[in-house]
């Protein structure tokens, strides 16, 4: 079944002379159960994609359709609510709150999104699986890196969401967390039957990719095996 | 409101730093008012204490009680009530061996009428004979006693202190409470003066005479000499000082604001609403101001309780807590100007791109 699809999405940023065109009549499908990997080096349009794809952004002209909804087309206040219900965001800045511990993080979340979190146990587990479950009291800059980035997973995840966009979600992490982090992914994906795109530049998670594009000036094409 | 105190739980030193400039300006405001109003109470409170409405004088004394006499023909044009009393002032120097000369003003009055009657004596006992005087305890904090003689004026003899009041000033220098015939002695005027004034507690004196005329006690206030520029000078120094200290305050939450905006882009893009930042913000500043208005209200507390008894400092309750509105308010603008560019907070910033 469809989560993702962007059709012939084009994106402009300035007017006249300083119009940049980030994104190329870009087309775009992911399934539920699917990990699609997105390709491509720095300055290429990969994190554009990912922010219209979230609805962080609209798209200059295209359309959006995430879970059967044209988000193109709700308002600011219905996509904020299904982007809280629906969507996981994995961002390269961890998207944590400095002043709130790991435990907070997740507290945050029950305060704004009061159903369908993880619950306790299904929490515990994931944390566990993170190997951060030993660092519910600490705040972000008591941790490393890698322990941020597993617990910025963690938060995304906890809402349940239907879809998971990734940003570099290995960005600060040595070989062995990003096996690990590649078959969270997957497991995801295959257990969860969630959708999940990954925009990255790292060549390590290919192999736990169903999928992948690749993306180079704005253009996307889909490799083919 | 979870995360406007987490946030002010974590970064302690931030917000004591934003807490401690509320409470100096809350202090200062504070303090400065209250100042201005026991400055301004000095010059009426012994018309306070009397808890009249309206004044009798002679229409030639430009409203000025130690310019009005009132003469035995003229007071038996006015037609008395029990609301209704005689006040006869008079500018006196108080001397006493051993004790500071004082200024003060000698209030003679009429035994069997209200102010008399009504007249609340901290220790000692009321005036028995013309010789006697009821003193503001200002003589008591300046060391005068029960029982000291002092001299008013160079010829009518002394003066025996018999009992102190509280409250009982006009026009900044203490009263001394006499009778109208001691009155009629300080002023050498004889028996053919009967009074300075009448006051009373209805908003008229029913009087027949052409030259008397009643004012209302607001306008007797007004007129005392330099009251009015006194209160002016201070309010327009208050209002300044408002003005200023809230600016200064709104401008300090816009920048703790405007300085959080890329955690807020993080939060929009988990897809917490901007509604519950903009509460957040709103919230954590007005736990800020009051936190500082609450210690500010104590340190002015503690100020007035060990400041000198001769340095006046009188609280309006209604009026602080108008300033302390107004200090809450200027914080929840502070707070919601920055609102649009929190709704506007664009959460791509976080992702880059």
């Amino acid at each position: 079944m469809t989560a993702i699809e962007l059709h012939d999405i084009n994106k402009e940023f300035g007017s006249g002379l300083s119009r940049v065109k980030v994104l190329n009549n870009v087309n775009f499908k992911a399934n539920k159960g699917e990990l699609v990997l997105v390709l491509g080096p720095s300055g290429s349009g990969k994190s554009t994609f990912l922010t219209i794809t979230g609805g962080l952004q609209t798209a200059t002209s295209g359309d959006v359709t995430l879970d059967q909804n044209n988000i193109s087309k709700i308002s600011k206040r219905d996509m904020e609510n299904f982007r809280l219900n629906k969507i996981g965001f994995v961002l390269q800045a961890y998207n944590l709150v400095p002043y709130l511990t790991v435990k907070e993080q997740f507290k945050l979340v029950d305060k704004v999104k009061k159903s369908h979190n993880l619950d306790n146990e299904q929490l515990m587990t994931l944390l566990k699986t993170l190997e951060i479950d030993d660092l519910i009291n600490k705040y972000p800059s008591e941790l490393s890196g890698g322990q941020n980035q597993r617990v910025a997973i963690a938060r995304a995840l906890y809402t349940d969401p239907e879809i998971i966009l990734a940003d570099e979600p290995t960005a600060s992490l040595d070989t062995g967390r990003v096996d690990e982090v590649g078959e969270l992914l997957q497991s995801l994906a295959k257990q969860q039957n969630k959708a999940v795109v990954v925009v990255t530049h790292d060549l390590r998670l290919e192999n736990y990719a169903d999928r992948i594009y690749e993306i180079m000036d704005g253009s996307m094409t889909e490799r083919v095996n | 409101m979870f995360l406007a105190l987490k946030e002010i739980k974590h970064e302690k030193l931030r917000y004591s730093l934003i807490i401690a400039m509320i409470v100096l300006i809350s202090y200062l405001i504070f303090v400065l008012t209250s100042l201005a109003l026991g400055l301004a109470n000095e010059n009426t409170e012994a018309i306070d204490s009397w808890n009249v409405r309206s004044i009798l004088l002679n229409k030639d004394s430009n409203i000025s009680l130690g310019q009005s006499t009132i003469t035995n023909e003229q007071a038996d044009d006015i037609n008395l009530t029990k609301k209704d009393a005689y006040v006869g002032s008079a500018s006196v120097v108080a001397k006493s061996s051993g004790h500071s000369q004082i200024s003060s003003t000698y209030l003679g009055l009429d035994k069997n009428q209200f102010i008399e009657n009504n007249l609340k004596l901290s220790s000692g006992h009321k005036v028995r004979n013309d010789k006697q005087i009821v003193a503001d305890e200002k003589f008591k904090d300046s060391g005068y006693k029960l029982g000291d003689k002092v001299k008013l004026d160079s010829s009518s003899g002394k003066f025996t202190i018999v009992g102190f009041t509280k409250n009982a000033k006009l026009n900044v220098a203490p009263v001394l409470y006499g009778t109208l015939s001691g009155w009629q002695t300080l002023k050498g005027m004889g028996s053919t003066m009967k009074a300075s004034a009448v006051v009373s507690k209805n908003t008229k004196v029913d009087n027949s005479n052409s030259n008397l005329k009643t004012y209302s006690i607001n306008t007797f206030i007004d007129k005392l000499p330099g009251y009015t520029a006194q209160n002016s000078t201070f309010t327009f120094m208050i209002a300044f000082l408002m003005i200023i200290s809230l600016i200064v305050i709104a401008v300090f939450l816009y920048i703790l604001t405007i300085q959080k905006l890329p955690n807020y882009a993080v939060l929009r893009a988990q897809g917490i609403p901007a509604n519950v930042l903009v509460k957040t913000t709103i919230f954590q500043s007005i736990i800020l101001v009051l936190a500082g208005l609450i210690i500010g209200t104590i340190l002015t507390v503690l100020t007035a309780l060990l400041i000198p008894t001769s340095v006046p400092m009188n609280f309006n309750f209604p009026m602080l807590s108008l300033v302390a509105l107004g200090l809450i308010i200027t914080s929840i603008l502070g707070a919601i100007i920055p609102v649009r560019t929190i709704l506007k907070v664009d959460p791509v910033t976080v992702i880059g791109g």
